[in-house]
């Protein structure tokens, strides 16, 4: 019963507000207070171990239980107590100083397990399983009343309320922030912005209502040349309809990155006029190449198994002007298989000997590796070759989205901007159909899912495995990066719910969420690179070697205590920026007194040689 | 005729040459070309017609030219040069084309028709002629040259004599001492010659007791002294004449003592905590029978020299360390993965290549041996002994890393070359064998300068702002090891650095005058190498040394790094930083390796037991506070926070290069700010000291190679000729042998290649 016990103790707590004093009274203004800019806090709750616990103005304490001991990889058993809300755990131990805490979204909870029965003490253990790379161990008493529920049973209710029909935090949230990040994307500027429409492309109303296909954005990209009803006969060859659109073109050579699923093939080869016709529509489009480059991302062993099931890829008698490469990526299972294994090398801890090779046994730079090395393919045809390319993979909504948006990276310096990233996401990933919901699992217990997969994980890592080469080319910092992917499984914004556009209008999810981006925007400060130098149409061609890969230890690794999150080169940056300011500022203020001191100086004695001057030899 | 034109991609050629280039190529019309000659510099011997090559996998492309041997390079004049590149810093030693002789580790000679191949060393003979020469590098570099063309006994002689020139047969005949020789004693007149080397130099060199004693001061060791004994090198062979030991030991009981330890060195005295805890260095004790005595006359002369009398520990560092072979194995083994083996093949399995090299291994020992030390210095405050047999290797390391991570004055430039001369130069670090300059025993070599080196480099990739240098500095001076021109890297101990110039000087009857010695320069003498605009590169931009306290009569601002409280955690509501990791501290003797039900099973009293040890929680505390850059730093343990150093072990594989990126894009953008600030501020002394308009803000030297040109505040992107290898280029520097007749399909697996040849052209190798 989880009602009882919490909600007279936060009616209790909700009439009195107040001051976070403890924390504010610090000498400087600290991050965490910058984050919590511009919200208010409602309500102040009280855990049992006397624990001050800010909550949401949505946010209900579910449970709260004493004497929880967490038990920690690298300090050991620490005492405390755990409080169960609706969107988050909050445990405050009680028997260490200095006092520490643990405070995680309910989102990222991929699994909660009883581990072994009640010991004769009735003590029982909880294992929380996270998408965030820990796993956090809790011993409890086991209640003596078997009829009450244990707060873990509370917990596990709450952090999977879509298989327990309940609905996710998101939906109560209702943080209004300065911004509205739903408006951050619009699709027609977007296009406007690369020059579309234009004499060789047109926009196309086709999908308005999702009726070719419903796992696509409503605005799409095709040539000219190719009407409506033709675009639906060629949705019937590819993959769940989705036929090759326009994703960017490059405003010099017209070049274009088109995206799609694989084509039906099957094992008897079948062919559509109309989608030929497509290809080779999208190949005369550019008037620089008499060619048209297909990358099928996956490893051709299994796109050739794909012919089993009805898919494929294009043969070069069908699309005779057409080069088909395979870019030897491989598929969602094993990618989760990659990562589950690098989770077992980083967490709790790392083995002083053999890092590397245990690194290397995971193939997780490898992976990334790949879909880097596939990218910059793309990039380089489309930059040097002035060639229009196709990318798919099986269904175009996994490799396809990864090789597509870090290409575009590559390309146009728009999108390493804050704002131009939040658009890739918004336009490659969420409107062109990433399954979000089924690739992360919101609020749903099924852990062992097969469709869940780390795919934009992978992605955030290959951008930021490029913003370690190019320092000075993004516009966003680490920080950024780290923010988006903790809201990725935090179910406090809705931006990533749902699988696709359409199922996200259904819901109205912009109506009844708020944005990630309306967070992020509303505290761009926490988030800017300052070494970002702006240079419009500078394409970058990153080294995808091995040897300049490296492990995002900021990420995977920033739970173990001897990791220090430290960007000491753009603290240090800032630090000269204000000294910059301050000395322009006493410079300008000599040279507005020496000016007047001329002014007058010159009046009384005209003609008097200026001395020279001989600096003052301070050496700094 | 290809004169200025900017030259574009070298390794354009996957396909084999037109037949007409290799052809036309040496009819060209005949230049003089000429070495240009150093002091007491040679031409030993030289083929005409020779062809560099220049590109990594195939050696298509090339530039023709003259190849010299003298007595102290290796010198390629090539008939039409290379545009020079903008930011190649032109060493003043040593040209483009240039190896010094020193650097030549390996003389490899090939006959490609015949099959044949053989190693060169001194006085041999070669019976075929060769088509080929391939150069390997003490620097990592690999360099061919191809006889194709020129006469093929000419060409023999001058394999040969390269051979026998990079095979010195005695110390004399290492180049320094003719060109000391010639350029500093060659004129009666002392003041013709000008440039007295180390004059004016800001570096201690600890060979006189006043650098000595301002050490003593500078640490406040008021219990310690310098004891003249070795004086002429009476007592041990190997200390220098000068150096530190406790005031209560006599001279008369040091001399006793002296017979007891190996190679009679006494203990030397490196640093003082500012808790008054020594830190010292010993050679073992060699005579059994006197070792108890000894080595307790020693310990109690030391804890009478701390304030608090606190006790002596002693590290050993044979038992803990490893062994300079090792160290060497670990080196041969990373050269083998970085430049050897073919990119794409090495690739794949590069993490555990690497890992079994032992290199990075090596390093993360050495820092964490250094870590305990510092622990028993700055939190029991205890005095160290760090105990080696010789103590002329390990110890070296161990006490240089100790004083940088608890000695901020270490970590300027000057303090840290003022640590190198008194902890490797004047301790007696063996460099002329470590680096086999005479290539005479291969196991005395190994690279113990470089393992520090990259040890620094560690704790300056953790916390760049804490140095005033560089890591081009430091690159470079584990490149001036193989230019051996520099008392610094020429000499086993200071004693053989006087008796050699002695034997020389009288051998060529130079009068040494005062000196007693060959006025050889010292590395720190950075303009024998480089211009002033060049030494700027050492310069951080980041450091925060005393900058933070310059702001004239304004607010005195201290520049004390906060530890930057960034906590990413999904929560969007503050709570106090240390509540976020939900951990403490570290502790992990929990194996992680057992699955997680396994280690769910270990119960409680079992976690309970896991006690963390002292140093440990003195870490973990240490880590929980904010970093003060200008007080004790240590360096991040865990294995997965040390990076390959790639500037000096990657900058001449053109495979890893980041053209236009790397983190010399972020160090150009703050060099301009700082190159700012600094204007700024000579324009405020300027108004404060005369009160009227400055004239030229930039009349003082900048200290920025980056700077500031016509719009300020407004960044310029980097120059397109930055890559990650800058300011050393690629080009020619590694041009891999033993890829004839590979099929084309080999190559086509390089990452490179899936650039297409369009992107190549664009790109500024």
């Amino acid at each position: 019963m989880e009602e009882s016990g919490s909600v007279d103790s936060v009616e209790s707590l909700c009439s009195s507000t107040t001051t976070r004093s403890d924390r504010s009274s610090g000498t400087k203004v600290s991050d965490t207070e910058l984050r919590s800019k511009g919200r208010t806090f409602e309500k102040v709750y009280k855990d049992p171990g006397k624990g001050e616990l800010p909550l949401l103005a949505e946010e209900l304490v579910q449970d709260a239980a004493k004497e929880v001991t967490y038990i920690c990889p690298f300090i050991g058993p620490a005492r405390g107590s755990l409080t169960v809300t609706n969107y988050r755990l909050f445990f405050r131990c009680t028997d260490r100083e200095p006092v520490f805490g643990l405070d995680l979204p309910l989102g990222v909870l991929s699994r909660v397990e009883k581990i072994g029965a009640a010991t004769s003490r009735g003590d029982a253990s909880y294992v929380l399983v996270c998408k965030d790379m820990r796993n956090l161990r809790f011993v409890h008493k086991e209640p003596e009343d078997s009829l009450k529920k244990s707060v873990f049973e509370v917990l596990m209710k709450f952090a999977f309320p879509v298989s327990n029909n309940l609905s996710l935090f998101a939906f109560e949230y209702k943080q209004v922030f300065p911004e509205n990040g739903w408006r951050v994307y619009d699709p027609l500027a977007e296009y406007k912005r690369q020059g579309l429409p234009n004499e060789s492309w047109r926009i196309s109303k086709v999908n308005d209502h999702y009726e070719l296909c419903d796992s696509y954005p409503a605005v799409l990209v095709v040539p000219v040349t190719i009407p409506d009803e033709e675009l639906r006969r060629v949705s019937s060859f590819r993959a769940k309809g989705r036929i090759p659109v326009l994703s960017w073109i490059h405003p010099e050579s017209q070049a274009a990155v088109v995206r799609s699923s694989q084509p039906m093939v099957g094992q008897n080869g079948r062919r559509s006029k109309e989608d030929e016709k497509l290809l080779q529509a999208i190949m005369d489009a550019n008037a620089q190449s008499h060619k048209l480059f297909i990358f099928d991302s996956r490893p051709s062993v299994n796109a050739a198994a794909n012919k089993m099931k009805g898919g494929g890829y294009e043969s070069e008698d069908a699309y005779q002007n057409a080069e088909l490469v395979f870019l030897d990526i491989h598929n969602i299972h094993v990618m989760r298989e990659s990562l589950r294994k690098l989770k077992d090398v980083v967490y709790p801890n790392i083995e002083e000997s053999h890092w590397l090779s245990n690194l290397e046994s995971t193939h997780w730079l490898e992976h990334i590796k790949l879909i880097l090395a596939g990218a910059l393919r793309i990039a380089d045809k489309v930059e040097s070759g002035k060639t229009s390319v196709v990318v798919h993979c099986s269904d175009g909504w996994d490799r396809t989205a990864q090789l597509t948006s870090l290409a575009l990276i590559m390309l146009d310096s728009h999108y390493r901007t804050i704002r131009g990233f939040q658009i890739l996401v918004e336009k490659e990933w969420l409107s062109f159909g990433h399954r979000f919901q089924q690739r992360v699992g919101h609020g749903d217990r099924n852990h062992t899912d097969a469709d869940r997969s780390p795919i934009f994980l992978q992605f955030i890592d290959c951008v930021w495995q490029m913003t370690r080469q190019f320092p000075a080319a993004f516009e966003f910092n680490e920080n950024f990066l780290i923010t988006i992917l903790d809201h990725l499984y935090s179910c406090l914004f809705g931006t990533f719910l749902c699988n696709s556009e359409q199922q996200r209008l259904k819901e109205e999810v912009p109506k009844r969420t708020v944005s990630v981006w309306s967070f992020v925007n509303s505290q761009l400060e926490e988030f800017v690179n300052p070494l970002y130098v702006h240079y419009p149409s500078h394409v970058l061609f990153p080294t995808v070697g091995i040897r300049h890969l490296q492990l995002w230890v900021s990420y995977y690794i920033r739970w173990n205590p001897r990791m220090r999150p430290q960007e000491p080169v753009h603290q240090r940056y800032k630090e000269l920026l204000a000294k910059r300011a301050e000395l322009q500022k006493r410079v300008e203020e000599l040279q507005r007194e020496a000016a007047n001191r001329t002014a007058s100086s010159s009046s009384e004695r005209a003609g008097s040689p200026t001395r020279s001057i001989t600096p003052v030899q301070t050496f700094v | 005729m290809f004169s200025g034109k900017q030259t574009k991609a070298t390794f354009k050629s996957y396909l084999p040459p037109l037949q007409t280039d290799s052809k036309k190529s040496p009819q060209l019309p005949i230049k003089k070309l000429e070495a240009k000659l150093l002091p007491g510099e040679i031409v030993v011997n030289e083929a005409n017609f020779v062809k560099k090559c220049i590109s990594t996998e195939s050696c298509q492309d090339g530039l023709w030219g003259k190849l010299v041997c003298t007595n102290f390079k290796v010198s390629f004049i090539p008939h039409n040069s290379l545009p020079l590149q903008r930011f190649q810093c032109t060493h003043r030693l040593l040209g483009e084309h240039d190896i010094s002789l020193a650097c030549v580790e390996q003389v490899v000679t090939v006959n490609d028709v015949k099959g044949k191949q053989k190693i060169l060393g001194s006085n041999q003979k070669l019976k075929f002629n060769p088509t080929e020469l391939v150069l390997y590098c003490k620097d990592f570099r690999i360099i061919r040259f191809r006889f194709d063309e020129a006469g093929p006994e000419s060409a023999k002689k001058v394999c040969l004599a390269i051979a026998h020139y990079s095979h010195p047969a005695d110390p004399q005949l290492l180049f320094g001492f003719e060109y000391v020789g010639k350029r500093y004693h060659g004129s009666t007149d002392e003041t013709v010659n000008g440039v007295d080397p180390g004059g004016g130099l800001q570096t201690p060199l600890f060979d006189c007791s006043s650098d000595w004693d301002r050490e003593i001061k500078r640490t406040g060791a008021s219990e310690w002294r310098v004891c003249t004994i070795n004086q002429g090198y009476f007592i041990s062979p190997s200390l220098p004449e000068f150096f530190v030991v406790p005031v209560s030991l006599a001279d008369q009981d040091l001399k006793q003592y002296a017979c007891c330890f190996y190679s009679q060195r006494i203990p030397l005295w490196c640093w003082n905590h500012s808790s008054g805890s020594a830190l010292v260095r010993m050679s073992n004790i060699s005579d059994p029978l006197q070792q108890r005595k000894v080595e307790q006359r020693i310990s109690s002369a030391i804890i009478k020299s701390h304030p608090l009398r606190s006790d002596v520990f002693k590290s050993d560092l044979d038992k803990n360390l490893p062994n300079i072979q090792d160290i060497q194995t670990a080196l041969l083994k990373l050269r083998q993965i970085c430049v050897i083996e073919p990119f794409e093949e090495s690739e794949e399995k590069w993490l555990s290549s690497l890992d079994s090299s032992r290199w990075m291994e090596y390093v993360r020992t050495f820092l964490k041996h250094a870590v305990d030390v510092v622990y028993m210095l700055e939190s029991r405050h205890v005095s160290v002994i760090l105990l080696e047999k010789e103590d002329r290797d390990l110890s070296c390391v161990i006490s240089c890393l100790v004083q940088l991570m608890c000695d901020p004055h270490c970590r300027s430039l000057h303090g840290f070359q003022g640590l190198i001369q008194k902890e490797w130069v004047m301790a007696g670090h063996r460099f002329l064998d470590r680096c086999n300059h005479l290539k005479k025993s291969d196991k005395e070599e190994s690279p113990v300068f470089l393992l520090f080196l990259d040890c620094v480099w560690q704790l300056w990739n953790q916390y760049p702002a804490a140095f005033e240098f560089t890591e081009v500095y430091l690159t470079v001076l584990g490149d001036s090891m193989w230019v051996p021109v520099f008392s610094t890297f020429l000499f086993n101990c200071p004693r053989q650095r006087a008796e050699h110039s002695r034997d020389f000087a009288s051998s060529k009857s130079i009068h040494l005058g005062q000196d007693q010695a060959l006025r050889f320069p010292s590395v720190w003498d950075w303009s024998q190498q480089f211009s002033l605009k060049d030494q700027t590169l050492f310069n951080n931009p980041l450091y925060v040394g005393k900058i933070a306290t310059c702001v004239q009569n304004g607010t005195v601002k201290t520049f004390t790094h906060r530890r930057s409280k960034k906590n990413y955690s999904s929560t969007v509501r503050g709570l106090p930083s240390a509540m976020r990791n939900g951990s403490l501290g570290p502790n992990d003797t929990l194996t992680r390796r057992n699955s997680l039900m396994l280690r769910l099973r270990s119960d409680l009293s079992q976690v309970r037991e896991q006690q963390e040890t002292p140093s440990e929680r003195f870490i973990r505390d240490w880590f929980s506070r904010p970093v003060d850059l200008q007080a004790l730093l240590l360096p991040q343990l865990l294995p997965s926070h040390l990076s390959v150093w790639k500037l000096y072990f990657l900058r001449w594989v053109p495979e890893a290069q980041i053209p236009q990126g790397g983190p010399i894009t972020a160090f150009h953008k703050l060099s301009l700010l700082t190159d700012e600030i600094e204007t700024l501020q000579s324009q405020l002394r300027q108004y404060n000291g005369a009160g009227c308009t400055p004239n030229n803000p930039h009349t003082e030297h900048s200290k920025m190679y980056f700077k500031v040109t016509s719009t300020p505040h407004q960044s310029p992107a980097p120059p397109e000729y930055l890559s990650s290898s800058f300011p050393f280029s690629p080009m020619g520097n590694l041009c891999r042998p033993g890829i004839l007749g590979t099929p084309l399909s080999k190559f086509l697996n390089g990452a490179k290649i899936w650039l297409s040849t369009e992107t190549l052209a664009n790109e500024t190798i």
